[in-house]
């Protein structure tokens, strides 16, 4: 039915926001793709997991085990692939280079750890509680998700323009070099911000692992490419493009699914995605100095 | 026909947000002396070199190359009308030898055509060849010959200045900017490039220079042009206009 | 000798193959293009290729043929749009390409078989082909980097900022590198089909996106040794490290991290620069011993 399948394409839409809104933080003040942040995804869903499978921890306490999770690996793959080329100045190509380097090892060490099984949470994880609304099936674990996305985006705006962290964080993002000059510890708030993107996207993993009752080493990299389309087409570092973006995209991909087939979701967003780049490439909300090359601004 | 006047900025304002950088300027540039554009801190004189260079979009009023109308062309463009620059911080390629970096300025006078270079037909070669010749040429001029096959990044401030000064003549430029050159230079290093600096001017290339230091500017510029936030404030000989009180005033306020 | 060289044939065969591929990542980065559509290059050329043996009855050589000259024209056709974003734009376009034609390739059965793959493809590139081959395209790109292309190439590289005030215009060269780059990919992947025998989706996603990108960097993106020397060390790496197969790839992995931040022009670049540095080194000792 018509308006299930918007309402699952809302849901949907919520997990891509969330995932997207780290990633465009982290774009936005480092201007570098990170390309292990799937990993940093899936780390946090694994997190999550095994605090309810092995420490027998509730939902809640899960969803920040994967909080913390997420936060730890991203800080680590700053750490070892981002940190010395910054320190040796060396150009965007680089760290997307370094970061791929960085997934594959993320990658392989899950696929180990895991042996490459797909994992799901316990039955009772959380409670199967479904609304039924204005005909359509609601479920509280979808109600949740969505809940959090817009909480995230409230969230992450307040801190932006609100605190004192949000305020060194725009500086290092507009400049580091000025920031450093204004006695700004750049190293640090690139550490928070990089803690900040991977929380949320272990958030979004430990959610999504629940969902589709999977957790396994790959689940990540799908994300990854949905996520570059929905911070181009959101305007790349724009937080309510991210989340408008995540929204559309996943109602496309829930119709597709739906009317067409799975396959062809991920390649229509693809190949959206693609369009999008060679056509406006400034997406909803962004601005085309970001984009385009060197030209009169 | 080459007019005298070979850069003329008509009324050229720059905002950024509602606040003027640059307000109403008029310029003129003439082939065969030094003009100097000076002025404190904060002044817009960089703001004015990157409109003149295509980095930057007018707000207002026109820019002239020859009597031609350039204000909308585009930085690539405007170097193959004619324009080079010098940086603040030099820049050269760092890796690249000293020949290499020379020679990546004889791009703009390419006739050997794509297919010819893609495929390195003898035009192609014959023209790499005359660029070689020509550059060992420049390298004789600065007496930098030994240094050719050096990394630029080896060597010395000094030597890294000429090497852009090369770079520059390498292009045939009818409009030559130098973005304060002798930055962080003694008076000997700098007289001698501000030497080099009257030969090319002789040699009937416009020279437009943006530069602090006082003595060198007074001891070279045929002509001055004072800014200051991003107007200005004073014009004419260095001797008038350097005892002009605005100018002194403005310096001072800066200070 | 040539017993040795038969029981490797395989492997010269996949690093010669790889050679092509890595060229072809390695002509969009010289020119300072982040484009990694090669695998998607790829898959136009060996799918074409195929598709044209196996279902049209082609003879091999045009089918190659048909199949590189499709893949450049797709490139063709994406080479003004790409070049006029920066590169991070570039890498996620190219991305979304590969992947995109993945999926078209899993899912167009009628054509491509789906996730079949298509088999049956008469090995004709032999080693012998494969070598004249690869030296032309070789020969090709070092003539192409040693005039005013590949110079200017090399100065939008390093400094596009100082390219443009000499008069370099940046969209053309990048246009133009993509295209090359697109013939090569088409042709690295026309190759790698009547090498195998079968050939499937997988063959052309990110795996080989990957090895691409890991060999360029390896090498470096100066000199054309640069991708021959990362496709023969990519190729031989995994053989070497078999004992260790499951963690092949956390070795990929950590290499691309070490290059690209201890040696970011690569080992071909690198070394050569060094040898330079020598010459020039004793050079100059020379000169003055004699004037001392």
């Amino acid at each position: 039915m018509l308006t299930q399948q918007l309402f699952n394409g809302v849901v949907i839409g919520s997990v891509y926001a969330l995932f997207a809104l780290g990633f465009t933080l982290l774009f936005g003040v480092n201007h570098i793709l990170n390309m292990a942040f799937g990993s940093v995804f899936m780390w946090g869903a694994f997190a999550g997991l095994y605090a309810v499978t092995v420490l027998d921890l509730p939902f809640w306490l899960a969803l920040i085990a994967g909080m913390l999770g997420g936060g730890i690996v991203s800080c680590l793959v700053d750490l070892v692939a981002f940190m010395p080329l910054r320190r040796r100045q060396a150009p965007d190509f680089s760290g997307i280079v370094s970061s791929i380097g960085a997934n594959l090892i993320l990658l392989m060490i899950a696929q180990k750890v895991s042996n490459t099984q797909i994992m799901r949470f316990p039955f009772d994880t959380f409670p199967i509680v479904i609304f039924q609304v204005f005909g359509l099936r609601i479920q509280l674990l979808q109600l949740i998700i969505i809940g959090t996305a817009l909480l995230m985006v409230v969230v992450l705006v307040s801190l932006l323009y609100r605190t004192g962290l949000g305020r060194r964080i725009r500086s290092v993002a507009f400049s580091e070099g000025t920031s450093k000059l204004l006695g700004i510890n750049s190293s640090l708030v690139n550490a928070q911000v990089f803690f900040l993107s991977g929380a949320m996207a272990g958030a979004a993993g430990v959610l999504i692992g629940l969902t589709f009752n999977s957790v396994h080493y790959l689940m990540g990299e799908p994300f990854l490419m949905q996520a570059f389309a929905v911070i181009i087409l959101g305007g790349l570092g724009s937080i309510p493009g991210a989340l408008l973006a995540g929204l559309l995209i996943g109602l496309v991909q829930a119709m597709s699914f739906a009317y067409i087939s799975s396959a062809a979701a991920d390649a229509i967003t693809f190949a959206v995605l693609f369009l999008i780049i060679l056509v406006r490439p400034t997406g909803l909300f962004g601005k085309a100095s970001t984009i385009l090359r060197v030209q009169r601004r | 026909m080459t007019t005298p006047d070979v850069l003329q900025l008509e009324g050229v304002s720059r905002h950024f947000g509602g606040v003027p950088a640059v307000d109403n300027v008029s310029m003129t540039v003439r082939a065969g002396a030094i003009t100097g554009l000076i002025g404190p801190n904060g002044a817009g004189k960089t703001t004015v070199v990157n409109l003149v260079m295509g980095l930057l979009h007018l707000s207002e009023g026109r820019v002239l190359l020859s009597g031609r109308d350039v204000s909308r062309l585009e930085a690539a463009d405007l170097a193959r009308s004619g324009v080079a620059r010098t940086f603040q911080n030099v820049r050269l390629v760092p890796n690249d030898t000293v020949l290499d970096n020379v020679l990546s300025g004889f791009h703009r006078h390419q006739t050997a055509g794509m297919f010819a270079n893609v495929f390195g037909l003898p035009s192609a070669r014959a023209e790499a060849k005359r660029h070689m010749a020509e550059a060992r040429v420049l390298l004789e001029r600065f007496q930098m010959t030994q240094f050719a096959g050096h990394r630029a990044s080896a060597l010395s401030y000094g030597h890294q200045r000429r090497i852009e000064m090369m770079r520059a003549l390498a292009m045939k430029p009818q409009l030559l900017l130098l973005d304060e050159p002798v930055a962080g230079m003694n008076d000997t290093e700098a007289a001698s490039l501000g030497t080099i600096f009257k030969e090319i001017a002789a040699e009937g290339v416009a020279v437009l220079l943006i530069e602090h230091n006082m003595r060198f500017v007074s001891s070279i510029c045929s002509y001055l042009y004072v800014l200051s936030s991003g107007r200005l404030i004073s014009e004419g000989l260095p001797g008038a206009v350097l005892k002009d009180q605005k100018v002194v005033e403005a310096y001072l306020g800066a200070a | 000798m040539m017993d040795l060289f038969l029981a490797y044939e395989a492997t010269v065969d996949h690093i010669l193959v790889y050679a092509l591929l890595a060229m072809s990542q390695y002509i969009v980065m010289r020119g300072g293009t982040f484009s990694v559509g090669t695998a998607g290059f790829a898959a136009i050329g060996g799918y074409g290729t195929a598709i044209l043996i196996t279902r049209a009855g082609w003879p091999p050589a045009a089918a190659i043929a048909a199949g590189t000259i499709i893949a450049m024209a797709v490139s063709a056709v994406m080479a003004l749009p790409l070049s006029r974003l920066r590169g991070v734009f570039q890498a996620v376009a190219t991305m979304a390409f590969v992947q995109v034609l993945v999926t078209v390739i899993l899912n167009w059965d009628s054509l491509t078989r789906g996730a079949l793959g298509i088999s049956g493809i008469p090995k004709v590139v032999t080693t012998g082909w494969l070598l004249l081959i690869v030296a032309v395209v070789v020969v090709f790109l070092h003539v192409l980097g040693r005039f005013s292309i590949g110079k200017a190439m090399d100065v939008i590289r390093e400094d596009e900022t100082v390219a443009v005030s000499l008069g370099i215009r940046v969209i053309p060269h990048q246009a133009l590198s993509l295209v090359i780059s697109g013939a090569l990919g088409g042709l690295g992947g026309a190759m790698f089909a009547c090498n195998s025998y079968a050939i499937t989706a997988e063959d052309f996603g990110f795996g080989m996106l990957n090895n691409a990108l890991a060999m360029t960097v390896l090498g470096g993106r100066k000199s054309v040794w640069g991708p021959l020397i990362g496709a023969v060390v990519l190729v031989i790496l995994p053989e070497v490290f078999r004992p260790f197969a499951e963690y092949r790839y956390v070795f990929q992995g950590a290499l691309l991290m070490l290059v690209i931040i201890y040696l970011p022009n690569g080992v071909a670049d690198t070394l050569f620069a060094a040898i330079r540095e020598r010459r020039v080194r004793s050079s100059t000792s020379a000169a003055a011993a004699r004037t001392s």
